[in-house]
């Protein structure tokens, strides 16, 4: 990853108040002081950004069936995806037993990738949905609400990355706390994809990120659910 | 050419001889299903189309999305029959699996329409395991504690799968099940289930995104039999108002009579004197109504013979006619109030009405002078004291109307019960005294004189006076012994005769003297206006009824009364009675204020 300066600043000063007592959680609810506040567990913070996960896999699930309902009738499935997804240049794992040899950084940076990487389609995606008037508002409501997920999912995953550094259950081998690349959707043609595409993608992919951050959570943090 | 010609016409014609013998290529295959159940492995399942009759293989093949590789099925036994199981190396996540099934015979194969697969989507779990029910005794009352396990196969632990359960729960007798959702937690209670109920119980489960897993078998708890606490409380709730309704009632019970009063108040019923209800209710109605009868009510015979008489009595057509036609009381209240002065007028009152009356049966009756029977005067009294609320009862115009009799006041000799004339039980403070029948001749000495009873001489045996017309009767009396009577023809005078009380003999008699006697003695005569009272009637037994006479006049003519016998009742006074004014005392008739002769004057104080 090519972590920008800022970003780097941001974390050498995060890394230099480090200490236990410090504050990690910056909710606006702790303002009182230590007393009153809760600490949010790295559990908790796995919880949270798991369903923040899921409820953003819904979200995309529910979108692409109505567009398979409403834009494409015919159930014929042979041609339909004329070309990948931009994030097939991620390697990921496709199965439990490759997802488990993973490391957990490489696990980690992975979901951190795909997160990034569907930043900017995210947003082009909202944009077409809210120009065209076949969509409804209702749609259009969900591909940006859509966005605003993967955007705090990512803020989370980064979170969570960083608490486990913290913890030190991350080694110093991870790079992958470095910025993702922001990719472009662009096929390999260079086309830009059409927004059915980008949905049967982005539905694949958010059921990727969430199924990899259960594994994650429970091999790291295996008291609850696992 | 000619060759590929005669292959293609010897193949049309075997395919056609094949169809003949029942045998064709492969009927189209078609893939129904494909599942996961642990998002690890699946399998498909396809339908085949028809073996066309001859022995038909099937193969099915799959290609990954955006690759070309075409591999077959690596094992078509482990899920049985027309399936291919797709194990661990075999199965990739997130890629699309294009599948068709090829179904070949020796006369053709025949290849089904393809399927795009992405494992992740098609899973659908086991269903869970070790499904328990157990009944917890609680203090609020037991509840059922379902418990299970996953599905061995789903790997929840390293989080590669996540669970929902959901548990149903019914009687056997119910048609609906109901559904609880248990989400990722292996247990749940179940409450609200009835006692001594068997229930069936069972459960399922689906990954967060797939398909629902079968139902399990059926696990069987019975529910222990208990109170639930809303039955008793219910129990204490109903004991509670019970308690509450025997109070009231027995309340109710003990006040009932001030109950009674207050929710059905007394109406007050109708009284009527004698009316004896418990013989009415014993249904003899001659009974009862016999007590109602009033002994001597009504006048008999001599009712009769009154009404006869009376009929019979009239001044002049117009006052029979008054007297015939109308409802004698209100006409003789009307003219007639106790200040009233009937001065020729002719009214039931008037004197010479009374006269003509009196003359007309004089003939007639002479004998029956004594006929005045008790019923009659009773009948009389009670005409009278039912119309007596007028005027008041002692003017002689009231009680006028039913008999057309000359209106009399009577004191009744004891109280009737059904008189409720106000004189009646208590001697009467005044007098009334009929009017006397008079006439205008001063020598009409026969007629006027009457027997003057006080009435408030306790003594003197009261009776009832004879009714007031049976004026003629009484008139009979005064015109005994061959008085000189005027004749029966003399024309009613219009003018009333008023007679002076001279004084009050020994025996009790008023010795009367009319006032236009001229002989009059102006001895302090009474003659002052006010003070001269009629007397209406003469009784049996020396009884002199007076009536106040309000008159202004001593009038033109007055009569003596003289002394009267007084033994026989029917005996008029002698006409001896108007000889003389020998100086018997005047005995004053003090009037009262409001017409009633003061009867204290007339106390014999001589």
């Amino acid at each position: 990853f090519g972590l920008s300066l800022p970003a780097v600043a941001v974390l050498l000063v995060a890394l230099l108040c480090l200490d236990p007592h410090c504050r990690v959680g910056s909710a606006p609810i702790c303002a009182h002081g230590p007393s009153g506040c809760h600490i949010p567990s790295l559990a908790d913070l796995f919880d949270r950004v798991i369903q923040h996960s899921a409820r953003m896999h819904s979200l995309s699930n529910d979108l692409h069936s109505e567009f398979e309902q409403y834009f494409l009738p015919s159930k014929n499935h042979i041609g339909k995806i004329y070309r990948k997804c931009h994030t097939s240049n991620i390697l990921t794992p496709n199965g439990k037993d490759n997802a488990q040899k993973l490391a957990r950084e490489e696990l980690t940076e992975v979901i951190l990738k795909l997160l990034m990487a569907w930043r900017d389609p995210l947003f082009q995606l909202h944009q077409s949905m809210a120009h065209q008037q076949d969509f409804n508002s209702f749609s259009s409501n969900k591909a940006l609400e859509m966005g605003d997920m993967a955007h705090e999912l990512r803020k989370g995953v980064e979170k969570v990355a960083e608490k486990m550094r913290v913890l030190g259950m991350l080694g110093n081998s991870v790079t992958g706390l470095s910025a993702a690349e922001a990719m472009l959707p662009l096929s390999d043609s260079g086309e830009a994809m059409s927004d059915y595409e980008l949905l049967y993608c982005f539905r694949r992919d958010s059921n990727k990120v969430q199924n990899y951050l259960k594994i994650l959570k429970c091999r790291i943090v295996p008291e609850h659910d696992c | 050419m000619r060759n590929s010609g005669a292959m293609l016409i010897l193949t049309f014609i075997a395919i056609l001889t094949l169809q003949a013998a029942g045998v064709s290529p492969p009927g189209k295959p078609r893939l129904t299903s494909c599942r996961s159940p642990e998002k690890e492995t699946f399998t498909c399942w396809w339908e085949p189309g028809g073996d066309g009759g001859l022995p038909t293989t099937y193969a099915l093949y799959y290609h990954l999305e955006n690759s070309e590789t075409v591999y077959e099925c690596p094992d078509y036994r482990t899920a049985g029959e027309n399936s291919c199981f797709f194990n661990k190396n075999d199965t990739s996540l997130w890629v699309n699996y294009n599948i068709t099934v090829v179904a070949s015979n020796a006369l053709g194969k025949n290849i089904s329409d393809p399927v795009e697969v992405d494992v992740v989507y098609i899973v659908q779990p086991n269903t869970p395991e070790h499904v328990t029910a157990v009944v917890v005794h609680d203090e609020q009352g037991p509840f059922v504690r379902v418990s299970w396990e996953k599905p061995r196969t789903a790997d929840t632990r390293s989080g590669w799968i996540t669970l929902l359960y959901q548990l149903r729960v019914k009687q056997e007798k119910d048609k609906e099940w109901e559904e609880y959702n248990a989400g990722m937690q292996k247990y749940y209670n179940v409450f609200s289930l009835h006692p001594d109920k068997e229930y069936m119980v069972q459960v399922r489960c689906k990954p967060d995104h797939g398909f629902w897993s079968e139902w399990t078998q059926t696990t069987y708890v019975k529910m222990p039999d208990y109170i639930t606490r809303e039955r008793s409380l219910w129990i204490m709730i109903t004991i509670f108002f019970v308690f509450i309704v025997l109070i009231l009632t027995w309340t109710l019970n003990v006040k009932r009579n001030s109950v009674k009063l207050c929710l059905l108040p007394a109406v007050p019923g109708p009284k009527i004197k004698g009316f004896d209800k418990q013989l009415l209710k014993s249904g003899k109605s001659e009974e009862v109504f016999n007590t109602l009868v009033i002994q001597g009510f009504p006048p008999t015979t001599d009712y009769d013979n009154l009404l006869v008489e009376y009929l019979e009595v009239y001044d002049n057509e117009e006052q029979e006619l008054v007297l015939d036609g109308k409802d004698l009381s209100e006409d003789c209240m009307k003219s007639k109030s106790p200040s009233d002065i009937d001065s020729g007028r002719g009214s039931c009152d008037s004197r010479t009405l009374l006269l003509e009356k009196c003359m007309d049966g004089r003939e007639g009756s002479g004998s029956n002078q004594h006929q005045y029977s008790q019923h009659g005067e009773t009948r009389w009294a009670s005409t009278e004291s039912s119309e007596s609320q007028g005027p008041e009862p002692g003017s002689p115009e009231s009680a006028n109307g039913r008999g057309k009799t000359w209106p009399v006041v009577f004191s009744s000799p004891k109280p009737q019960p059904h008189h409720h004339y106000p004189v009646g039980a208590a001697k009467p403070a005044y007098h009334s005294v009929p009017e006397i029948l008079n006439h205008l001749s001063p020598h009409a000495m026969p007629s006027n004189y009457h027997q003057l009873n006080h009435q408030d001489i306790p003594q003197q045996e009261h009776r009832f006076s004879k009714p007031a017309c049976r004026h003629s009767q009484s008139y009979n009396q005064f015109n005994l012994d061959g008085v000189d009577t005027p004749a029966p023809g003399v024309p009613p005078s219009p003018s009333l005769e008023y007679v002076e009380v001279q004084r009050v003999n020994p025996e009790n008699m008023l010795l009367l003297r009319p006032l236009s006697d001229p002989n009059r003695e102006p001895e302090g005569s009474d003659c002052t206006r006010e003070d001269y009272s009629k007397v209406k009637e003469v009784t049996s037994n020396n009884i002199l009824l007076l009536q106040r006479a309000m008159s202004h006049q001593c009038v033109d003519d007055y009569s003596q009364a003289d002394q009267c016998t007084t033994q026989q009742p029917p005996h008029p006074c002698k006409p001896a009675v108007h000889q003389s004014n020998s100086g018997m005392p005047q005995e004053a008739i003090r009037v009262m204020g409001n017409g009633y002769v003061d009867s204290t004057v007339l106390m014999p104080s001589y």
